[in-house]
């Protein structure tokens, strides 16, 4: 019983999260505030869900394979948030509305 | 083998190991090919990625509280910002010294961009790490001289960290 209700609370906590990382995708107004929005909040969202969800695991290997999930989609956020504001600076059009001069 | 290649085969066994029990739910059928798959993801990644820089587990460990604690602070912070009506954005560009191997430079763009407030671009011609900062006036930046820091020490490399406070404006 407990058990459900913080799996319900942690994954709706998740989603609230995306839903926030989107609005700053949507919102923010430059390529390099987007990706801000995108990698934190979307982090944070997949944790809180792995989370609620690793608590009706019926298998400790079930909750490892989470952890996985987890830390390889971290890793490919913070990969490729890097690549695009690489490629990102390289356009002026975008290095213009960043108003930025690295 | 020298000492440095014996602990990389060691962690990464153990990584693949653990995969592979992930994987597989730990059936005991399993571990025979298990053993095989094991031996030969270990070979593949040597192939790939010679070992080269010895990491400290312990000290990864150590650090992955401040990092957890880190991509919370910097979860909420964004969200709070999307979702908020005047979203405060102050946004800025520093620049931080990383006398990191290039693996480790992209490790820390990498963890950059998940702490508050910080997010990793590459790297500029005289090898500082670039990074846009989205409040200038927040002060994220404070800490990515210690993050540096103790990414060099993980990766046994302390004698050329990064001065504490090493981000400095562009």
């Amino acid at each position: 019983m407990w058990l459900d209700l913080s799996s319900f609370a942690l994954t709706a906590l998740g989603l609230f999260f995306f839903v926030a990382g989107t609005a700053g995708l949507l919102r923010f107004p430059d390529t390099f505030s987007r990706l801000h929005a995108l990698t934190k909040a979307d982090n944070l969202g997949l944790g809180c869900v792995a989370l609620g969800v690793a608590l009706q695991a019926a298998h400790w290997t079930d909750v490892l394979k989470l952890a996985l999930i987890w830390a390889l989609a971290l890793l490919a956020a913070g990969t490729v948030a890097q690549l695009v504001a690489r490629a990102a600076l390289s356009e002026p059009r975008a290095r213009k509305r960043a108003g930025e001069r690295p | 083998m020298s000492k440095r290649q014996i602990k990389a085969v060691l962690h990464r066994t153990a990584l693949c190991a653990l995969v592979w029990l992930a994987l597989t739910r730990a059936d005991p059928g399993a571990f025979a090919p298990g053993v095989a798959v094991v031996a030969a993801a270990v070979w593949l990644s040597l192939r790939l990625l010679p070992a080269r820089h010895p990491l400290a587990l312990w000290r990864l460990a150590l650090h992955l509280p401040r990092f957890l604690a880190g991509s919370v602070t910097g979860g909420l912070d964004v969200a709070r910002r999307a979702l908020s009506r005047d979203m405060g954005l102050r946004p800025g560009w520093i620049s931080l010294r990383a006398d990191l191997p290039p693996g480790g430079r992209v490790a820390l763009g990498c963890e950059v961009s998940l702490m508050p407030g910080t997010l990793a671009a590459g790297s500029r011609a005289d090898g500082r790490l670039l990074v846009h900062v989205l409040d200038t006036e927040a002060g994220f930046e404070r800490m990515l001289g210690r993050e540096a820091q103790a990414l060099a020490r993980i990766a046994e490399l302390e004698h050329s960290a990064s001065s504490p406070g090493g981000g400095d404006q562009a």
